[in-house]
């Protein structure tokens, strides 16, 4: 193998490839990276039999071939390299050298014969634009579980129906939902339960994409979601388990809520927090003077602010976890916020807050994403 | 062996390392088998407020000078620590009430109450393990010991349960120990391994997995039927 290629290229692909090995892996031939230099293109691939990754990406190719090295070491040399140009070149002992301006360095390769094989380009069932699936990942995959406990809920739930692709994640104490329309044609509604490292890694990446491939492939003992550019394939094996009905848990028509300027009540919450100790909810009061949000229950220090906000019904005194408001209101991307309180049937448990976008103080809500949060027990 | 509880008024001087006197008042003494006495007023949580610790001699005088008598002073203890030189004196002006009692030998702290509970509460909600799964038994014997639960799971086939509060490397050696032995039982093999812990090391689990043992965090507030109020659901 003989090639020269663009440093950034390189470093981008690389790192992107390793991003998705595990942490720590007991094959060690599965924290290797495949070069295969073929017809003027690099591919740089990598697998665990969970996830795969592959990435195509130019270069000048004097000699085809392919090499197995550590990803790890690859990725850090290649940010680290002097110059543009870097040459790849494999030697006669099977090692691979990687040259740039004066710097040379010497990898060891593996032996490629017993690497496995990577899972292959699945027949696509449609295609989103890749800017709207990576706003839709990220405004959802802040409510995922980082908790083992459930392992089901540390995914984030994609349902795929024709025309239109609804993304979920909860981790029990709130639960974030986005729509997004696509250009899918399944015979089949199915859902799709992905890890949220994996989602997220891929929808930062592929950001920079037009459009994103998407096709599910269940049989019997695989299930498996692929992700696709014309330059880059993923695949992921889903995680195992039925997620729990969250759907359900949002209301249909809520008479009582307040509309507020989401960058205000943001600001204000950090502001007034600053005083809390951690874990401890803020209490907010919502009337027609506005809402007035209170710290309390930290013997030091004490803080309270009022900002403007649009009442709708009778008064509400609810307290909330500072950081599972923010991730909400921040998610709704919009410059006004609507804060809908439901009703419960047990009185010793306020019901729960639902949080919409909207695009102005009387405007019409987008709808396309709902974030449901739980409020604390009120203590006094 | 026993321990004596005396509340009486007194007041209480220490002589020694530091110096300090309480002034006449209602106190409870206790004094422990070990030979430590302690002075507790009736606030200040668990600490009291003077104490001697073990080793020490405690000598009650029941004739105090005329010039304490004449004050009121009916006994003074006096508590000389072994080793130095520190002295607690007190001197009791009334006797409110006395007791003894033998307690005997104490169990020690059980640090693994948890361990325990946890096997109770497994075994109880097995299908915490998966839908379908039944006990066969807790503490399944083997020849290296008892493995915490062997159940079935929805085919019928065996698993065997190790359960630690923390989950390390140590515990994954355990479990597959156990899970050699029982799968040379022709009516038991195969027989599936899971690590159930309420924390697993990565390392541990990094292990476990490489082994085809499953890992299972287990939530113990949940288990005791415990729900967090600030949950949607």
């Amino acid at each position: 193998m003989r090639l020269q290629i663009n440093r950034d290229v390189l470093s981008e692909a690389v790192s992107f490839a390793v991003k998705l090995l595990p942490q720590r892996t007991t094959l060690p031939i599965l924290s290797g990276v495949v070069l295969d230099a073929a017809e003027g293109k690099l591919r740089i691939s990598s697998f665990d039999y969970e996830v795969s990754s592959s990435t195509s990406i130019p270069a000048d190719i004097e000699d085809a071939g392919s090499v197995l090295v550590s990803g790890r070491l690859l990725a850090d040399i290649s940010s680290r390299l002097p110059a543009d140009e870097v040459n790849l070149t494999t030697d006669e002992n099977g090692r691979l050298l990687v040259q740039s301006g004066s710097a040379k360095f010497e990898l060891f390769t593996m032996p490629l014969d017993e690497y496995p094989s990577l899972p292959e380009r699945p027949e696509w069932q449609g295609s989103v634009s890749a800017e709207t699936f990576a706003t839709a990942v990220g405004q959802v995959s802040v409510a995922a579980s980082r908790d083992d406990v459930t392992p089901v809920i540390t995914g984030v739930q994609i349902e795929l129906t024709s025309g239109q692709l609804t993304f979920l994640a909860t981790d029990r104490y709130r639960v974030a939902l986005r729509s997004i329309p696509w250009e899918g044609q399944i015979p089949a509604d199915t859902t799709a339960l992905v890890p949220v490292r994996t989602l997220s890694e891929v929808a930062k990446t592929f950001a920079h994409a037009d459009q994103i491939q998407i096709a599910v492939t269940k049989d019997d003992d695989h299930e498996m979601i692929a992700f696709g550019t014309p330059d880059r394939l993923v695949t992921s094996l889903l995680i195992k388990g039925n997620y729990p009905p969250v759907r359900r848990l949002f209301p249909e028509t809520v008479a009582n809520y307040a509309v507020v300027s989401t960058s205000e009540l943001i600001e204000s919450v950090r502001r007034v927090s600053l005083v809390l100790d951690r874990e401890s909810p803020l209490r907010f009061t919502f009337n027609l003077d506005g809402v007035t949000l209170e710290a309390i229950g930290n013997e030091q220090a004490q803080a309270q602010e009022t900002v403007e906000a649009f009442l709708t019904g009778e008064e509400v005194v609810i307290s909330m976890k500072p950081q599972f408001l923010i991730d909400g209101l921040s998610s709704t991307q919009n410059e006004f916020s609507k804060l809908s309180f439901t009703k419960t049937d047990n009185p010793h448990k306020p019901g729960p807050v639902l949080i919409t976008g909207q695009t102005s103080k009387n405007g019409e809500e987008p709808g396309d994403y709902r974030y449901l949060l739980q409020p604390n027990l009120l203590l006094r | 062996m026993v321990v004596q509880l005396t509340i009486a008024r007194c007041s209480v001087d220490y002589a020694g390392r530091l110096q300090a006197h309480l002034d006449p008042g209602i106190r409870l003494i206790m004094v422990k088998a070990d030979g430590s006495v302690l002075v507790h007023a009736d606030g200040g949580s668990y600490k009291p407020l003077n104490w001697m610790s073990a080793p020490c001699s405690l000598t009650i005088d029941h004739d105090p000078d005329p010039e304490l008598r004449e004050a009121g002073v009916q006994e003074v203890w006096r508590v000389q620590h072994a080793k130095t030189a520190d002295l607690l004196i007190i001197s009791v002006y009334e006797v409110l009430g006395r007791h003894e009692y033998e307690f005997g030998t104490d169990p020690g702290l059980v640090k693994d109450g948890v361990e325990a509970h946890l096997q109770e509460l497994l075994a109880a909600h097995i299908d915490t393990l998966g839908d379908g799964y039944t006990l066969v038994r807790r503490e399944y014997p083997t020849p290296v010991g008892p493995v915490d639960i062997l159940a079935r799971d929805s085919q019928g086939a065996h698993v065997a349960v190790e359960l630690k509060r923390r989950g390390g490397i140590d515990g994954v050696e355990q479990l597959t120990r156990y899970l050699e032995l029982l799968n040379r039982d022709p009516l038991l093999a195969p027989v599936a391994g899971v690590f159930a812990a309420q924390e697993i090391k990565p390392q541990a689990r990094t292990l476990a997995e490489d082994r085809g043992i499953r890992c299972l965090i287990l939530d113990y507030d949940t288990l005791r039927g415990l729900s967090d109020e600030n949950r949607l659901f």
